[in-house]
């Protein structure tokens, strides 16, 4: 097992670096950074011209890689225009753990910029997708041993209706019903945006209570997906005969459904909580813009829009990273779940 | 006993704790006055030498600030300087080559130490260094010298005299002694603490704290040198979603809102908030490429591109796009009326007119598809903008205005990014791939010098960062705009400017399509403010929350 874990690992790197560089070159061509530098009027010319150079901007792309991955240290680049390279680089490149500094944040480290936002996305995202996780079991289970019962019914067209909504309605329509006019009615209301009251402070409950409605909105349309999921995996599984075997022998229902039927229906369910997990880092775009949660999607969604490629290449390859550690891991769940699986 | 009665004793005894407890506290200190600011953007530096971001300019006024302010008439009025510069008073010299500026000498950093003119030197310095990343080196770059023959005199000397010195230069000012040391150890300031956590600062609030995508906190400076400021603490919390933003002031979870699209203003004006414009000079208008060499042919011409003035109907998109909340500007200079005199006229809508200037021009349908034609080319024009709403409306509307008198228009809308890119970037604007290119602009507001017009400006492979993207050259103009950028008496440069404007007016070489003031949102609780286009917070010591709050 060790070996087939180090084997992956290995395997890996490659793959990483290969990513690495396609992603390098479709972000060449994302946009000019120092297009919006300008603020609400263009950038001057000779500004352009100027920090150009000073990012080294104007080197072939292919320099420009070979510095994002290894650094410019061992190279002098020129800062004053005069065409004589007189300065020593500063970068060291990914390689050796410099991810630069971002080009939006002057001065920032990449890392403490993506290292600022990560727990903000994780608290967020990890809450919802315990929420999915739970809901959907829940759901999910409930309907295949109740399959066309009045309830599995009303849960499917509630399911299928969440699911059919588009998530920046949900959010609006949710802060606009509990924020807004649960306020303007004199009911007990929810906060619009952000992660606290700056009249309270950031306490544990402010930013529990400021996560009520993006939670929801993340939840309500994964939800449905998932239980969906669940429920014809569970109605698979419960026709199988170890299942039969296992009600004739007279072993408890309970026990029929959460150790012989649900363990074996998590399989393919492990494999789709494995896929999406490492995409969690990702944070998400839409809800945290709209609840103004300062999460990764926003951050990649900032940074993205002004070329800041320092930033999204580290928030890229963040998430690449963690796809590979994730895929690792859902294999290992996989053999622990399933004793026929064996690795070598 | 019995156990429930027990209970009840317990918890009898308890409460009567709890009330002796509370009794005896002592009495909660009043609750700090906290205003809650939204911006849709969140600043990405507050180093003043680093960014050109407006949301980033504007919180200067709270914690460090300009050499003067511009108030709600977008006058000057001192702040760091004991008087304007002007040839009245001394400050600016006969020739217009030199301007001595007088420091105040109260002024404090937030540490304690007085804020002088190594302060001003200082800032010049790091600006010119070519080891800072800076944002721009303009205006600084304008100078031949920086003198500080006192600790508060500082002396300004230029090749040339530089007329718009007054609303370009001193936006923002470095601590020498914060910032100096970190230069002479690193070389740069470019990485220096003090660019994201500026906690010395010497405006009338002082920095706290920034959390990266969620908020900043500047609270009062107790060493404030000016009128103490009357609110505690300014929040400021960076909601990017407009919806978010106007659902967030109506549920009273902000105090004042930026930016504030047209179309919601009426739910915020009924919810009580109060809706103030603030004039930046900023008009949305059209830039035509007009060049031999690039784009359709027919753009060379006058009367085709006062054809299209007549053809498009702005005001009524105005009024149907934007509510008729503000106006369609007659001149680039419309917001500065001392610059726009006498006032420009708008060419009226009139499309038959307009299709009479385009047959005498030779456009004609002469194929019989519906669209003018001349010599074998169709009048057939690239429209280009980015992918804001109200722009891809107006698009859609003029599309179908100048359908009606035989042009046909080809819509492209672009990300910012892509849209603004330089020459060397392919932008389509830059490259001259857009006959028609729409985006909102100012001058050096207040002042009325901008470079986008010169002959110099025009992209080209040994230009590639040329500003000039409408490819015009207009050797009458070029004399005028520079001629005006030397002009230090006003009123020599308000008769150059009447010339400049009349030649933009009749050539049609920029066509207005809405004033586009920036739109504040103040929440019930606040009084007592003011805004300028230009400082918006200039006054922001003297904001406060109403007395009933």
């Amino acid at each position: 097992m060790i070996r087939y874990i180090i084997h992956r690992i290995l395997q890996g790197i490659p793959l990483l670096f290969f990513i690495s560089i396609i992603l390098f070159l479709l972000m060449m061509n994302m946009g000019d950074p120092i297009a919006t530098m300008g603020g609400r009027t263009t950038t001057r010319p000779a500004d352009r011209e100027r920090l150009k150079r000073q990012f080294g901007l104007d080197k072939p792309i292919l320099v420009q890689y070979v510095y994002w991955l290894i650094g410019n240290d061992w190279t002098k680049i020129d800062l004053d225009g005069d065409g004589i390279a007189e300065t020593k680089g500063q970068r060291h490149g990914i390689l050796r753990g410099d991810f630069g500094y971002s080009l939006v944040n002057r001065g920032k480290p990449v890392l403490n910029v993506i290292g600022e936002r990560l727990p903000n996305t994780l608290i967020l995202m990890l809450a919802a997708e315990l929420v999915i996780i739970l809901g959907s079991l829940l759901v999910g289970v409930y309907s295949a041993l109740h399959q066309y019962s009045f309830t599995d019914h009303f849960i499917t067209t509630l399911s299928f209706i969440g699911y059919s909504m588009p998530i920046f309605f949900i959010a609006l329509l949710s802060m606009y019903i509990f924020a807004v006019l649960f306020k303007r009615w004199g009911l007990p209301y929810l906060p619009t945006v952000g992660m606290f009251d700056p009249q309270i402070g950031k306490t544990t409950s402010q930013v529990l209570l400021h996560m009520i409605l993006p939670v929801f909105s993340i939840s309500a349309i994964s939800l449905a997906a998932y239980s969906r999921y669940i429920r014809s995996t569970m109605l698979e599984v419960m026709n199988q005969d170890y299942i039969r075997t296992a009600k004739a022998k007279g072993l408890p229902k309970r026990q029929i459904i959460y150790i012989h039927a649900l363990k074996n229906a998590s399989l393919p369910i492990v494999t789709v909580i494995g896929l999406d997990l490492p995409l969690l880092l990702g944070g998400a775009v839409v809800t945290e813009r709209i609840f103004a949660w300062p999460g990764m999607g926003r951050l990649f969604l900032d940074h993205v829009e002004r070329a800041d490629l320092p930033v999204v290449m580290g928030i890229l390859m963040l998430i690449s990273v963690a796809v590979v550690v994730f895929q690792i891991l859902t294999d290992i769940v996989y053999a622990w779940l399933d004793p026929r699986i064996r690795y070598y | 006993m019995k156990s429930h009665q027990k209970w009840s004793h317990i918890i009898g005894i308890f409460l009567v704790i709890a009330l002796f407890l509370a009794a005896c506290a002592p009495k909660a200190p009043a609750k700090p006055k906290v205003a809650t600011f939204i911006f849709t953007q969140e600043f990405d530096t507050l180093n003043p030498l680093y960014t050109n971001m407006w949301f980033s300019q504007i919180t200067l006024q709270l914690w460090n600030g300009w050499a003067w302010n511009f108030d709600e008439k977008n006058e000057p009025v001192p702040y760091l300087v004991t008087e304007l510069p002007s040839i009245e008073n001394g400050g600016i010299s006969a020739d217009g080559k030199t301007i001595t500026i007088k420091l105040r000498q109260d002024v404090k950093w937030s540490d304690g130490n007085p804020l002088t003119s190594d302060d001003f030197v200082f800032t010049y310095d790091m600006t010119m260094s070519p080891k800072n990343a800076v944002a721009t080196t303009y205006p600084y770059d304008m100078l031949a010298s920086l003198e500080a023959p006192d600790k508060y005199t500082v002396v300004m000397k230029f090749d040339e005299p530089f007329a718009p010195w007054q609303a370009t230069f001193w936006k923002g000012i470095l601590p020498a002694h914060i910032l100096k040391p970190v230069f002479d150890k690193d070389g740069t300031i470019d990485n220096a603490e003090w660019n994201l956590k500026p906690t010395v600062g010497f405006g009338p609030y002082v920095f706290k704290e920034w959390e990266s995508g969620s908020y900043a906190r500047f609270v009062a400076n107790p060493n404030y040198w000016g009128t103490k400021p009357k609110i505690d603490e300014i929040f400021i919390r960076f909601v990017p979603d407009d919806a978010s933003q106007v659902n967030a002031l109506q549920a009273g979870d902000g105090d004042l809102g930026t930016f504030i699209a047209y179309s919601d203003m009426p739910k915020l004006e009924q919810a009580g908030i109060k809706i103030v414009p603030a004039f930046s000079g900023y008009n949305e208008g059209m830039f035509f490429l007009i060049s031999k060499e690039r784009g359709n042919p027919a753009m060379l011409d006058a009367r085709v591109r006062q054809a299209i003035a007549m053809g498009i109907d702005r005001e009524s998109i105005v009024k149907n796009l934007l509510l008729g909340k503000t106006g369609v500007p007659a001149s680039y200079w419309d917001a500065l009326p001392f610059y726009n005199t006498p006032p420009q006229k708008n060419y009226p809508y009139d499309p038959e007119t307009a299709k009479k200037l385009l047959d005498e021009a030779g456009w004609v349908d002469s194929n019989g598809d519906g669209v003018r034609d001349k010599d074998g080319v169709e009048l057939n024009l690239k429209y280009g903008t980015t992918i804001r709403e109200v722009r891809q409306d107006t698009q859609a509307v003029v599309q179908q205005d100048l359908a009606k008198i035989g042009i046909k228009v080809e819509l492209l809308s672009y990300d910012s990014d892509v849209f603004f890119a330089s020459y060397d970037q392919q932008g389509p604007a830059a490259t001259g791939q857009l006959d028609i290119m729409e985006w909102s602009d100012t001058t050096n507001f207040p002042d009325p010098d901008y470079y986008y017009w010169y002959c110099d400006e025009i992209p080209s492979d040994e230009n590639p960062q040329g500003a000039n993207w409408q490819y015009l050259c207009d050797e009458e103009l070029d004399g005028l705009f520079k001629l005006q950028t030397t002009q230090v008496n006003p009123d020599e440069r308000q008769k150059t400017f009447q010339k400049i404007n009349q030649i933009f007016h009749d050539k049609v070489y920029w066509l207005g399509l809405w004033q586009d003031p920036d739109m504040w949102a103040f929440g019930k609780r606040l009084s007592n403010y003011k805004i300028s286009g230009v400082t918006p917070f200039f006054n922001i010591a003297e904001w406060d929350f109403n007395s009933a709050e």
